[in-house]
């Protein structure tokens, strides 16, 4: 990257004074740009980076397989995928599975249940188990970022096959890592985690099954997931510790575990950014900025 | 109280003992008595007095107490008023309370008492003496109750009625009596226009108006009354109501009475303010008094100069006009003194005719005096003066000095004008007279000259003679008391002031009061005044003398004017002379008193007046006059009041002595007393010369026999009259008081003010010294300022060459210093040099001394060497020298063995140059072969480039194949869904089927379930085999091939399945064209890009594409004839059997499709080996023609594969060719 001839030699200098991401949009684009795409490049810019929003969806679909590398097939494969959606949508239709009435999240959760032969029959419809309830606060977090449906689907699809096939194994080591690195940033917090009981107990379904859906609010939530999608999913570590940093000082003041993992799972919604960004840094001072791969 | 109760009675004789100790413990003790039980011992008390008229008793009742006393006196007098017989006491002693001026008297007007004395005056009463005293009382009242005058307003004026009418309409009334009523009316008509203005004119105009009325008016009230008074202001700004408003509040007693005062013109009346005005005139210097004259009186500008105010009034008004000067003048002073006694000697004037007689002759005769007197008086005075002026100033010093000194001082000193001269004399006359007799008697000659233009003028003439001879007793007897008195009345020379009093009396009594005049003038030593007073009655022979010998002078006057005349100007003379005589004769007696006397009282007016110079002498003997300047003012002030209010208590303590008897051993009540028996003895024994005294009270019309009662009554009278006057004077006494004190302030004040203004100017000065000084000052700093500067400037020039020469100095140093240093530079430099080039020679011998040292070790080695050299050189000469000798003997047999060689070496050299050749050929086949193989590899590098892009559309497209497949397996889910779900309803609508029980319809239904038995077989079927299905989709084309015959009959099916292996064949010829799709990944052999495709592969995994082409060839050959036939639609002749093929490929590996591989096969094969081994060379190219050779055989489809692969070929070509 650095050595991108067409880059902006100043982009150095931007970074350290402190403007980040004032040549991202250009070298995202020179990136785009290419004819197979390098999804390598792509993933690490986007692990640097926070991505412009209006390349976000494109650069996840990319990343997430939904569109392959070649850019001229692009066109072929969206409607090679608008069919299937649509083909699945009648089908579920028609076996009235769904109604026009239906929630979208559960049209996704329907339509996913079926391509993964999961989907049960009509009549033994069950209420939706804790999978279930991780796809639906992930789509209707993805909902929230995605305007068109079929790429919606598609994202959700692709984001929950990808986390779990790639991060499945990694997942249930992420709280021991939380601890780990909370540990290191503010062992007093620890020690009144542990010592409360709370540490046990912390919300990790939600932070590491769900990947913050439903606690980060969507604005911060896609910057996360820039970096989930590109690969990483310690950030859900470091986000999970910003949180418990940030409110360090209300969650001393509760000795109960159960009021702590209450305020978790409710945390106020104001300053997420900030704290986003504060895990977003975090991130790079234990795991360093990735190298371009190059 | 039983005890005292008897004793009381018995007290009160007591009172009248002659003990004093004794009479001061009864007089204790009923005081106590008094004020333990009241009304009884007042009772008795009053009782007492009316029976005895008790002095004593009087004056314990005066001093009675307010609680309780003061009713029950009043009311004891109330009713002892009713009596007809003690009327007269009662009023007596009602005068005697009132004149004592009780705090209670204000309220008497509450009392019966004032109505009872009004009703008495008013109706009742026709005693005119009880009238007189009543109406005296009356008129001392009035002031004292102006409040009351509202209610009784009416009954005063009503009493001045009925009295101003009284003589008319009783004229057998005495005459004595008569003038007295009249005096007292014309006191009452004076007090009511004062203090009720507008209501008594009212009730003049109203009651005079009345015809019966009208005489009394012209003869009592206009003539004598309304001509001497002014118009009162309230008559202008009041008003009736307005008068009887309690506006009187506000003044005292003595204010109301000046008040009344003002109004009058007559000067006797009016002279009570006058006396006033000129009082202090006298004590205190002109110019302040001057102003007020003027104002009281602008008449008094002619007169001015002696500044007598009343006269101004009188001069023009009454009858006499210019002769006043001397009367009215006199008369002012003599109210200064003693108010009451000029009436009473105007009373008692009147009584003795000789007297009265003679005043009326007094005016004139001052009218004439003024006309005439200027010749004989300019004499006269200047000599008086010249004579006496060393006494004169003394004597105004005294007591008036002011005014006396001024006008006597004049004269004495600037010789004025005859008139002028002749004036002063008179007036210096009255003001040395102040307090003196003869001014006494000049009042009572005015005062009775007022009352005679009332009364009576006809007896003027009689009265002269008999005052003439009267006088002319009096002076022998005084002449010869005098004498015989002279040691004795010295001690009483201080009441010289009473001495007019005593004298009036004298006058009437008689010797006695000779006495007392001639006492007074033997006061002279403390008193020069009432010495000269007294002095001036012991003269009055002289001036009878005199005044015949001026009636001579002035012989342009009448007979009994000229007559008065001459007394008037013997008056002067009189006065002039008689000190000078006494001092004279007094002087050595007692020099001393009496300078320090002098001393005392007048020290300011002294300094004033120059022609006091002489006398100043005398006082700075007694004082120093640094002090009589201020101290002897203030003294003289505070000795004057002192004078005044001891003359007031004396004259009270003569009233008393007079009243009451002798209460203090003083000697004024011892006279008081003598008065007393005087009188008493007059009553009792001395009847005889009564008659011969009174022979001229014959004249007066009054029976003989009623002489004693009329004298008596007149004696009453006079004494009522007498303590009415001292009333008066006493309420001037207290307004003098005031005055003075306001005067004394007033000096004190401008005192003040001068030494402030004094201190003022020397502040001033000492300012001015100051600023002087200052100035000075200011001028000898700036001097020292300019010499400090000159100084500075010349130290500070100084400095300046003082450093000018350092800095010269400095720089005359620093030069030095630097020539110093550089030329020490310089030789350190030089020496430094000096010292370089020294090491630099050191240096350079030591470096030379080296290399000379290395040169040595040098020269030494290669002497060394050199030797050594030798040496060798000398063994290699040896050596030469033996193998020369040797060589000689060797060197014969080598040129054939020499020969040999060189043939040997030519063949030689001929082979290698064949060798050469050869060599050089093969070379150049190499290259070529080299070269060719280039071009090869540059090709096939083309085509793996080309290959790779494909790969790469490929893979786009195995996307694109990728998202197709997955759409696929989407919509076979879907599919399997959509088939699950019609099962699951196909076996609802079944089972509702069965469900339904057979009817009617049964064949129907029969047909139904026949055509969908096998369905439903099927479907069983299906269901189950539905996994088993799924399972096997991946692979088998049967599942494909069953459910695509699921719609054929179901026995078919269950045909099928087991006929299908028999029936490869059959089915191969289906299936050869799918198979290719699901054998690999390969693109498909149809198309021509997918056949090179194939090969290029087969290039690529050589050992992979071997194998699988052996496969290929072993597994398919039918299925490549089948692809033979199909595709190539080639006619194939023979229908090759696989065993012919398999043979022809065992056999002869070139079958036309399986050939096609080998040469690929071969020539990568060889193309290596071809660079490394030359002997493989060979086997290719021997092959070559075996593979024509084979080919040539095989027929048609050689020549097509050789099309197909002509790129292949024609490269292989290539290389053989």
């Amino acid at each position: 990257m650095a050595d991108d001839p067409q880059r902006n030699f100043r982009s150095a200098y931007y970074e350290k004074v402190g403007f980040r991401g004032v040549e991202e949009k250009k070298s995202l684009e020179i990136l785009l740009k290419d004819n197979p795409l390098d999804l390598e490049k792509l993933s690490t810019f986007s692990q640097r980076f926070p991505l412009p929003s209006m390349y976000r969806v494109h650069v996840w679909k990319v990343l997430l397989g939904i569109l392959p590398p070649h850019s001229d097939s692009h066109s072929l494969v969206g409607s090679y995928r608008k069919e299937q959606y649509q083909d699945i949508m009648e089908a579920l239709e028609v076996m009235r599975f769904i109604k026009s009435s239906t929630p979208s999240t559960h049209v996704y959760l329907r339509m996913f249940q079926l391509e993964s032969h999961m989907l049960p029959r009509c009549s033994e419809i069950s209420p939706p188990d804790q999978e279930n309830e991780d796809f639906l606060s992930i789509s209707q977090a993805m909902e929230e970022i995605v305007e068109d449906s079929v790429d919606c689907y598609w994202l959700i699809k692709s984001f929950i096959s990808q986390f779990h096939t790639k991060f499945g194994d990694s997942v249930p080591h992420l709280p021991k890592s939380l601890e780990h690195f909370l540990s290191q940033e503010e062992p007093g917090l620890l020690s009144h985690l542990k010592n409360s009981g709370a540490l046990a107990q912390l919300p990790y379904h939600l932070w590491f099954r769900r990947c913050f859906a439903g606690v980060l609010p969507e604005s911060s939530l896609q910057r996360v997931w820039d970096k989930v999608i590109s690969g990483s999913c310690k950030i859900l570590v470091f986000v999970a510790l910003e949180i418990l940093l940030s409110y360090k000082i209300m969650l001393l003041g509760i000795s109960r575990p159960e009021g702590i993992v209450k305020f978790l799972c409710n945390i106020p919604q104001e300053n997420t950014d900030a704290i986003v960004t504060k895990a977003i840094d975090l991130w790079h001072k234990y795991c360093g900025t990735p190298i371009h791969a190059m | 109280m039983a005890r005292e109760q008897p004793s009381m009675g018995d007290l009160l004789p007591l009172l009248e003992t002659s003990d004093l100790h004794q009479l001061e413990e009864i007089r204790g003790l009923i005081n106590e008595q008094l004020s333990t039980r009241g009304s009884v011992l007042l009772n008795g008390l009053v009782d007492y007095f009316l029976e005895t008229n008790s002095s004593e008793a009087m004056h314990i009742l005066c001093s009675v107490r307010e609680p309780h006393d003061k009713q029950h006196l009043l009311d004891k007098m109330n009713e002892c008023m009713t009596k007809q017989a003690c009327r007269l006491p009662t009023l007596t002693m009602l005068g005697h309370v009132i004149r004592k001026q009780p705090s209670w008297i204000h309220k008497i007007a509450r009392y019966p008492l004032l109505l009872s004395l009004l009703k008495c005056l008013k109706q009742t009463d026709t005693d005119v003496v009880v009238l007189i005293t009543g109406v005296l009382v009356l008129i001392t009242l009035l002031p004292m109750i102006p409040q009351a005058g509202k209610q009784h307003l009416w009954e005063y004026f009503d009493i001045f009625g009925r009295l101003a009418s009284w003589n008319l309409k009783n004229p057998h009334v005495s005459e004595v009596y008569l003038i007295h009523l009249h005096a007292s009316v014309y006191s009452l008509f004076h007090r009511l226009y004062g203090m009720y203005p507008c209501n008594f004119v009212s009730y003049l105009r109203s009651h005079y108006s009345m015809k019966e009325n009208m005489e009394t008016f012209e003869e009592v009230v206009k003539q004598p009354m309304l001509e001497h008074v002014r118009i009162h202001p309230e008559l202008v700004t009041g008003t009736k109501d307005h008068e009887l408003d309690p506006t009187w509040k506000k003044y005292e007693i003595h204010d109301i009475v000046i008040e009344c005062a003002k109004v009058s013109l007559d000067p006797k009346e009016a002279s009570c303010e006058e006396g006033y005005a000129t009082m202090p005139d006298n004590f205190y210097p002109q110019i302040h008094l001057r102003p007020q004259d003027c104002t009281s009186s602008p008449y008094t500008d002619l007169y001015s100069s002696y500044s007598s105010s009343s006269t101004p009034f009188s001069t023009p008004r009454q009858p006499l006009p210019p002769p006043l000067s001397l009367p009215p003048f006199s008369g002012t002073q003599s109210t200064n003194r003693s108010p009451q006694t000029t009436k009473r000697q105007s009373s008692t004037c009147d009584p003795n005719s000789s007297y009265g007689g003679k005043d009326p002759l007094w005016s004139p005769s001052s009218l004439c005096g003024m006309a005439t007197p200027p010749s004989s008086r300019g004499m006269s005075p200047n000599f008086e003066l010249s004579h006496s002026a060393s006494h004169l100033p003394s004597r105004f010093h005294c007591t008036s000095g002011g005014k006396g000194t001024s006008a006597s001082s004049t004269p004495a000193t600037s010789s004025p004008p005859p008139t002028l001269a002749d004036d002063f004399p008179i007036i210096s006359l009255p003001g040395n007279t102040v307090q003196s007799s003869p001014p006494r008697k000049a009042d009572a000659a005015n005062v009775s000259m007022t009352l005679t233009e009332l009364s009576v003028f006809m007896k003027i003439q009689e009265l002269e003679l008999h005052l003439r001879t009267e006088k002319e007793k009096e002076e022998a007897i005084t002449e010869e008391l005098l004498k015989i008195t002279e040691d004795k009345q010295d001690r009483s020379g201080l009441r010289g002031f009473d001495s007019p009093f005593y004298r009036t009396t004298e006058t009437l009594t008689g010797c006695q009061t000779q006495d007392k005049i001639v006492t007074n003038s033997q006061l002279g030593g403390s008193v020069p005044d009432t010495r000269h007073a007294a002095s001036t009655p012991d003269k009055a022979e002289n001036t009878t003398s005199v005044s015949d010998v001026g009636s001579e002078q002035g012989g342009g006057a009448g007979d009994s004017r000229s007559l008065a005349i001459g007394l008037d100007q013997s008056w002067p003379f009189l006065s002039g002379f008689t000190p000078i005589d006494h001092h004279l004769h007094r002087s050595p007696s007692a020099p001393e008193e009496e300078v320090s006397k002098f001393g005392m009282f007048s020290p300011s007016p002294c300094a004033k007046t120059p022609a006091s110079v002489p006398y100043e002498v005398l006082f700075d003997l007694a004082l120093p006059r640094a002090a009589s300047l201020y101290i002897g003012q203030k003294t003289s002030e505070a000795v004057h009041k002192a004078a005044l209010e001891r003359l007031s208590r004396r004259e009270e303590g003569l009233e008393d002595g007079e009243e009451d008897g002798l209460l203090t051993a003083s000697p004024l009540e011892v006279l008081d007393r003598l008065v007393q028996q005087g009188s008493d003895a007059h009553d009792k024994v001395l009847k005889l010369p009564l008659p011969s005294k009174s022979a001229d009270w014959t004249h007066f019309g009054s029976a003989p026999s009623d002489e004693l009662h009329m004298l008596r009554s007149q004696l009453l009278l006079l004494h009522n009259q007498l303590l009415y006057e001292r009333y008066k004077r006493e309420q001037h006494a207290v307004r003098n008081r005031r005055l003075l004190r306001r005067i004394i302030n007033a000096t004190a004040l401008e005192e003040q003010n001068n030494a402030m203004k004094d201190q003022l100017n020397l502040q001033s000065v000492d300012i001015s010294s100051l600023r002087e000084s200052l100035q000075v000052e200011q001028q000898r700093y700036r001097q020292l300022w300019d010499d400090r500067e000159t100084v500075v400037t010349r130290l500070h020039s100084q400095i300046r060459q003082l450093q000018q020469g350092r800095d010269e100095y400095y720089t005359k140093n620093q030069d030095l210093q630097q020539s110093k240093l550089q030329e020490c530079q310089k030789r350190l430099g030089e020496l430094e040099a000096e010292l370089q080039g020294a090491n630099n020679r050191v240096c350079h011998t030591g470096h030379l001394l080296k290399q000379m040292s290395i040169k040595l070790s040098n020269s030494e080695s290669t002497q060394q060497r050199m030797s050594f050299l030798n040496k060798q050189l000398l063994l290699l000469g040896e050596a030469h020298k033996l193998s020369m000798q040797e060589l000689q003997y060797v060197g014969a047999d080598n040129t054939k063995e020499a020969r040999m060689l060189q043939v040997s070496y030519r063949e030689e050299m001929e082979s290698l140059r064949q060798n050469l050749l050869v060599q050089g050929q093969k070379l150049e086949a190499a290259h070529q072969r080299a070269s060719e193989l280039e071009t090869l590899l540059s090709k096939k590098e083309h085509l793996i480039a080309e290959q790779k892009k494909f790969l790469e559309d490929v893979k786009c497209q195995a996307a694109e194949l990728q998202a197709s497949d997955g759409r696929y397996q989407a919509q076979q889910r879907i599919t399997q869904l959509l088939q699950i779900e019609i099962l699951q309803l196909y076996s609802k609508v079944e089972m509702e089927a069965i469900l339904v029980p057979d009817g009617p319809s049964q064949t129907c239904t029969n047909e139904e379930r026949d055509s969908r038995a096998p369905h439903d077989s099927h479907c069983g079927n299906g269901s189950t085999l539905l996994p088993g299905q799924l399972k096997a989709s991946k692979t088998s084309k049967t599942t494909a091939n069953s459910v695509n015959g699921s719609k054929e009959s179901g026995p078919s099916l269950m045909v099928d399945l087991p006929l299908s292996c028999p029936r490869t064949n059959r089915l191969a010829t289906l299936t050869p064209s799918d198979a290719p799709l699901t054998v690999g990944s390969y693109p498909s052999a149809k198309s021509f890009l997918g056949m090179r495709a194939r090969e290029l592969f087969r290039n690529k995994s050589e050992s992979q594409c071997c194998d699988e082409d052996e496969e290929d060839e072993h597994l398919q050959p039918p299925q490549h004839a089948g692809l033979a036939h199909s595709l190539k639609t080639e006619p194939c002749g023979e229908p090759p059997c696989p065993g012919s093929v398999a043979h022809l490929g065992l056999a002869s590996p070139p079958t036309p499709t399986i050939l096609t591989p080998t040469p690929s096969l071969a020539a990568p094969l060889h193309a290596p080996a071809k660079k490394s081994l030359e002997p493989r060379q060979q086997a290719p190219s021997q092959e070559s023609p075996r593979r024509r050779i084979g080919r040539v055989p095989l027929g048609t489809a050689r020549p097509r594969q050789q099309q197909l692969k002509i790129m292949d070929y024609n490269e292989t070509h290539h290389e053989h060719s």
